[in-house]
């Protein structure tokens, strides 16, 4: 393979754009004749709408329409589901019916003139409820915990159970144990830009400029819930400001927007409020876990119990990887995995960064840790002397594992030798440091993915793909591959991305855009070559091509990068503050395409682990349901200063069996492993054993 | 009487006689002028995406300051210049800010990047910045970001913003200079009336400013608005008449007196982070993390104490060190101890159509020892969950005198009298003579638990902090540590 570019920290081909303000998101798109609409939320946890007055706000200025399910035209809401939605159950209808299942559900839109005036009219809506009690807290005892549908039985991608040899009754007679509950907080993905979508029909045609991780299905959704063709909407979303999972899904304000659009007669923005992106565009759902490991006394395990609970909606089951690491981490012959879920009457959660993974390894790796305090053996000993040969869950090679040789380096990198084993030993001035660390994992995943090539008379070339750029720099990474597939200068080729009538990409999530779509574009390009060796004479001349994992390959090999994080934590003595002195991750995550794109993406990550750790946290009254920090002031997440140092580092590794490009992925494993590595240096620094996240000062001076 | 708002923008004056009273400087730009460059992130001047660069004439010399303008009501422009993201590149060439984050990957999804480029842009004209990590970290702490890291944004700072600046905003300074001071010369009050009574006004004198407040008893006065902002933003409250005091002429002097410090109402906390850095330092620490750049650079700090808040940052350490408030109604002034001023909960001392006009904060006499410490959640631009304050008098290293003022304990910020009078005649370096101080604590407050910190929490770190204040004042009395974060003798990790 050429790789002039591949593998070169080449600058981002849309930096300038972004600099400049000249990048459009979503609502930054103005349409001539536009008008705004503003959704007005339930202020109750569950219930009925009992009435709606809305006499005074259609009284208002500017005022052209209020929508609520007394007057919305009943949609087709046709079944879809898209790669992400939950298998299991039905998505919201919105404006449909009196139904309120969730606080803060869509009940009502207004549609103005001006923001102004929307805004307006929105807050003069006067309606009542019929409300009663939500469930809101899965570790309350009135909730039940349920077997999700798509779980059940062992061929499922996310099994209920799993078992190899007899976990409890090698836990009974273990000569070493440990047992804990662990509690992580519901979190909200939070990206920087709100969702907004734009809508515009023509006839029976809409455009959508909407912000989606995931323009093609999108594209469906829509399609679908209309009961319209799919060629019929067209989304164009060129800019995403930051997504981790939350614009993976089509929700209901997209819906709301069309509809509007539809109704008025005119193009219609609307844009949510963060406090509104709180209430329905998902969430990472809370866990409840419990991890008990059995060992012998030089280190052996001998037995993993994982039992694993997470949030779901009344509507919707929302699975996620929450055990799905445990069975081939570490070395053990008796092994029992559980998951399930608890339906509250909140929104669906989604994936977010790390979905599953992150909660599921922060129980399994503070767990180790506990036990290597309980044996006396170092943390990454230990996690050596269990390390498989193999994944043990499947029985199958995989296709690489790097986790020892991330340790390795990230201890010398890390000055891991300089640590004092004994907790609370270490003290700089008046602070207590401690010093942590973690695995982190994550599947490599390659969804079928078509590209379409197009070479110029002048010379150049044009990439399409129905992609989307969040963040990550597919933009800048796919010119690099282009490029060097077709032999030309970076400056030659066009890259487009966030249209759906470009050929289909899967979601961009999962860390496999790079794989999927990179591949595709390898296969687009060689065949438009090969197509104008054949044609020399007419340009442009386009092609197809498309990629997918060979089923072949797939059925060989456990494909998952792996990695070591380290923190430093410093503890004030007298009062307790947590600080994040420095940390470190070390990753074997294949072929790395640009490596200041890499980097930039796993500080990014880790960033997000240190919230994960110490701030994040959505928090809801269990009276009514309300979202009680619904704001940026108090659902916290790191500033610049509250990181010192931060290093992501890559280890050689090569896998030629993940596909043709070799990358494994970066964007969600640079998440995993953060939380546990603070949560264990914490109990180094402290020895106190904190399993709830986050974490705060609050736990540290009155455990 | 002059009916238009007025400030600069692209070296020309812009003129605008329709100003809502609460438009904020956001919608004014996205919504008005369909320039989208500037974006929305939050609405609550908690993300820094909106960060606008705003310049002013400070004795002569051209400043820009970084503002949240989801929060700026676009009145507050008046006699400005304002630069937008869009302002910055000049026929295609990049701003060296600019530049510096397209080389060191400033942007991922870059949502965040308009803000902070116009962030950066505020530092590399800043007049006083020193090339430090610190410096840096320091500016950018009200700019989220939630893919970069940060890293890659500030080693772009550090490569662009301390060099010399020379871009076309520095090249064209006497014009903008020359355009500002005009502007400054017509002293006319500002008045936009609107529908049904109400208006926009921005009077330019501080009789104007008195009488005008006197006889609309009802308009909500703004300074900085880094409160007010949010009400209109977050609660949708209508605000018809609103009479900022950004123009009142010399309201924003500060000056050092033989005995201490006097600042006007207009003082932003910027402003006045020197000054009072040099009080003490725990002092400009303290400063240094209220709020963020952008709401230091606009928030006042008689704003802080005529909001009332509970969790207002200065006042408990403005009352421990004794500080006075300067009221006016109509003609008549009065000075209160601020203590006096904070009644209950949401209820102050001021009189409809009373402003604060100013505040006086004394110098530490050689006999006073002062602490001071904010506890909150997230290390910087985060309210306190608790907040100490400590001054004693010592006399042979006895307490001869203490003044100890908390905040988040009570529903206004308050003396801890009793514990106050247990500390009379104990010596700081003596933990037995002043258990009971650390007892009387109880007595002093009944705190509540809310999303911040629980009562447990607050109990227990109002204690832990007046132990270390004593701990530091009786041991070395010179060594100050610091709750946490960077310390006078870390490395500081400098460019
Ligand atoms: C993101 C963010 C972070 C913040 N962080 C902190 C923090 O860390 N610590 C902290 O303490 N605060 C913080 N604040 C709150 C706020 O910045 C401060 O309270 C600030 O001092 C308010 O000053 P201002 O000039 O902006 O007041 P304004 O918003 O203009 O006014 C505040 C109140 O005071 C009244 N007022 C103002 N001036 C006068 C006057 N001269 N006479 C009579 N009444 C007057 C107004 O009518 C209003 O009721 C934060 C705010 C934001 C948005
Ligand atoms: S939009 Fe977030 S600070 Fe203004
Ligand atoms: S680049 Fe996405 S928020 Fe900063």
């Amino acid at each position: 393979m050429n790789t002039q570019f591949v593998g070169q920290p080449i600058r981002r081909v849309d930096g300038r754009l972004k600099v400049t303000g000249g990048a459009r998101y979503a609502a930054d798109f103005n349409l001539d004749e536009h008008v705004y609409a503003v959704i007005v939320n339930a202020t109750v946890g569950l219930g009925r709408i009992v009435s709606i007055d809305q006499a005074a706000a259609t009284r208002l200025p500017g005022v052209i329409a209020v929508i609520s399910h007394l007057n919305a035209p009943r949609l087709a809401y046709h079944p879809h589901k898209g790669a992400i939605d939950p298998a299991t159950g039905e998505r919201l209808h919105v404006l449909q019916g009196d139904q309120v299942r969730f606080y803060g559900q869509p009940v009502a839109v207004v549609v103005a003139d001006t923001l102004d005036q929307a805004e307006r009219a929105a807050a003069a809506l006067s309606i009542t409820y019929a409300a009663k009690r939500p469930a809101v807290d899965p570790s309350a005892s009135d909730t039940t915990e349920i077997m999700a549908e798509a779980s059940k039985g062992p061929k499922a991608y996310y099994p209920a159970d799993t078992a190899r040899g007899d976990a409890d009754a090698a836990l009974a007679t273990a000569p070493v144990r440990i047992d804990a509950f662990y509690d992580t907080a519901r979190e909200n993905h939070n990206p920087m830009e709100p969702h907004a979508t734009v809508a515009r029909w023509d006839g029976d045609r809409v455009t959508l400029w909407s912000k989606t991780q995931f323009v093609v299905n999108e594209q469906a959704e829509i399609a679908a819930i209309f009961g319209i063709p799919t060629e019929n909407v067209q989304v164009i979303s060129p800019f995403v400001g930051g997504g981790f999972g939350t614009t993976l899904r089509t929700w209901s304000h997209v819906t709301i927007a069309a509809l509007a659009a539809r109704q008025v007669g005119r193009p219609v923005k609307l844009a949510l409020t963060r406090k509104q992106m709180f209430f329905t565009t998902g969430h990472r759902p809370r866990s409840l876990q419990r991890v008990a490991l059995g060992a012998t006394p030089d280190g052996k395990l001998t037995s993993i119990v994982h039992e694993g609970r997470g949030e779901t909606s009344r509507y919707e089951e929302f699975i996620e990887a929450l055990t799905a690491g445990t069975g081939f981490m570490y070395s053990c012959p008796n092994v029992r995995t559980q998951y399930r879920i608890v339906p509250l009457d909140t929104g669906t959660p989604n994936h977010m960064r790390g979905p599953g993974e992150a909660q599921g390894m922060f129980a399994l790796e503070c767990a180790m840790d506990e036990l290597s305090y309980e044996l006396g053996i170092d943390p990454i000993e230990l996690r050596r002397r269990n390390e498989p040969e193999i994944d043990e869950s499947t029985g199958k090679p995989f296709s690489s594992r790097s986790l020892m040789p991330c340790y390795d380096r990230g201890a010398e990198l890390f000055g891991w030798a300089q640590r004092n084993p004994a907790p609370r030993s270490m003290r700089d001035d008046r602070e207590y440091v401690g010093m942590g660390c973690a695995s982190a994992t994550y599947p490599v995943l390659f969804s079928p993915t078509r590209a379409r090539a197009r070479l110029l008379a002048d010379g150049t070339a044009e990439i399409e793909v129905a992609a989307s750029d969040m963040g990550p720099g597919t933009y800048t990474s796919m010119t690099q591959v282009a490029a060097d597939a077709l032999g030309l200068p970076l400056d030659n080729v066009r890259f487009s991305l966030g249209r759906s009538d470009f050929p289909p990409a899967p979601p961009h999530g999962g860390s496999q855009t790079m794989a999927s779509v990179g591949s595709a574009i390898r296969a687009a390009c060689a065949a438009v070559l090969e197509a104008a060796a054949r044609n020399r004479e007419v340009r442009p001349i386009e092609a197809e091509g498309s990629a997918q994992r060979d089923p072949e390959v797939a059925a060989r090999f456990s494909m998952h990068s792996f990695g070591a994080v380290f923190a430093e934590v410093g503890i004030d003595s007298d009062v307790g503050t947590i600080r994040v002195r420095r940390a470190l991750g070390v990753y074997g995550a294949g072929r790395i395409v640009n490596p200041r794109l890499a980097l930039s993406q796993c500080t990014g990550g880790m960033v997000g682990g240190i919230g994960m750790a110490l701030m994040e946290r959505t928090m809801l009254d269990a009276r009514d349901g309300r979202l009680v920090n619904a704001h940026m002031a108090d659902y916290l997440m790191p500033v610049n200063l509250d990181i010192d140092r931060l290093e992501a580092h890559f280890v050689d590794e090569e896998d030629p069996h993940v596909n043709p490009l070799g990358v494994k992925g970066l964007g969600e494993i640079a998440l995993v492993g953060m939380a546990p590595a603070i949560a264990n240096a914490i109990f180094h620094a402290t020895g106190t054993r904190l399993r709830n996240l986050p974490i705060s000062i609050e736990n540290v001076l009155t455990a | 009487m002059r009916e238009v708002v007025r400030f600069l923008q692209n070296g020309r004056v812009v003129e605008l006689a329709d100003v809502r009273p609460t438009e904020t400087v956001l919608d004014y730009l996205r919504l008005r002028r369909g320039l989208v460059g500037t974006k929305e992130g939050c609405g609550e001047g908690d993300c820094g995406a909106c960060t606008v660069a705003v310049g002013r004439l400070v004795e002569g010399r051209l400043v820009y300051q970084p503002v949240n303008s989801c929060i700026q009501f676009l009145g507050m422009l008046d006699g400005a210049e304002l630069v937008t993201v869009e302002d910055l590149a000049e026929n295609g060439q990049l701003h060296p800010v600019q530049q510096a984050m397209v080389d060191h990957h400033g942007s991922q999804c870059g949502f965040c990047t308009p803000g902070f480029v116009m962030s950066l842009f505020t530092l590399y004209h800043a007049p006083e910045r020193q090339a430090t990590r610190k410096t840096v970290t320091d500016w950018l702490a009200g700019n989220l970001c939630r893919c970069t890291g940060y890293r890659p944004i500030v080693d772009a700072a550090l490569e662009a913003c301390f060099n010399e600046i020379d871009d076309a905003f520095s090249r064209r300074a006497d014009e903008s200079i020359a355009a500002l001071q005009a502007m400054e010369q017509d002293t006319r009050d500002v008045f936009i009336p609107q529908a049904e009574g109400g208006f926009f006004a921005a009077p330019a004198s501080l009789d104007a400013l008195a009488e005008l407040a006197e006889r609309h008893p009802q308009a909500t006065l703004i300074a900085g608005a880094t409160d007010v902002g949010l009400w209109v933003t977050k609660q949708l409250r209508e605000l018809p008449q609103v009479i900022w005091l950004g123009r009142v002429r010399d309201l924003d002097r500060i000056e050092e007196t033989p005995g201490g410090v006097l600042m006007g109402a207009g003082t932003t906390f910027a402003a006045a982070h020197p000054y009072m850095a040099r009080i003490d330092p725990d002092l400009g620490e303290l400063w240094r993390r209220i709020g963020s750049r952008q709401v230091r650079a606009s928030g006042t700090v008689c704003g802080n104490i005529a909001n009332g808040s509970p969790i207002g940052d200065s006042p408990p350490a403005l009352i421990a060190l004794g500080a006075t408030i300067e009221l006016r109604r109509g003609e008549d002034s009065r000075t209160l101890p601020l203590e006096a001023f904070f009644i209950d909960y949401g209820k102050q001392d001021r009189a409809p159509g009373e402003i604060v006009t100013g505040l006086y904060v004394p110098r530490l006499d050689p006999n006073h020892a002062f602490r001071c410490f904010k506890i909150s959640k997230r290390f910087d631009q985060d309210i306190s969950s608790v907040l100490c304050a400590l001054r004693v008098t010592l006399a042979d290293g006895t307490i001869t005198e203490a003044r100890l003022a908390y905040g988040g304990m009570a529903a206004t910020p308050k003396r801890a009298e009793i514990a106050e009078l247990a500390l009379i005649g104990a010596r700081p370096d003596r933990p037995s003579t002043w258990a009971a101080a650390l007892k009387a604590l109880a007595d002093d407050f009944a705190p509540i638990s809310d999303m911040r910190a629980s009562d447990a929490y607050r109990k227990e770190v109002a204690r832990a902090l007046l132990a270390k204040a004593l701990v530091e004042i009786g041991g070395t009395p010179d060594e100050r540590t610091r709750v946490s974060g960077l310390r006078s003798g870390e490395v500081d990790h400098a460019a």
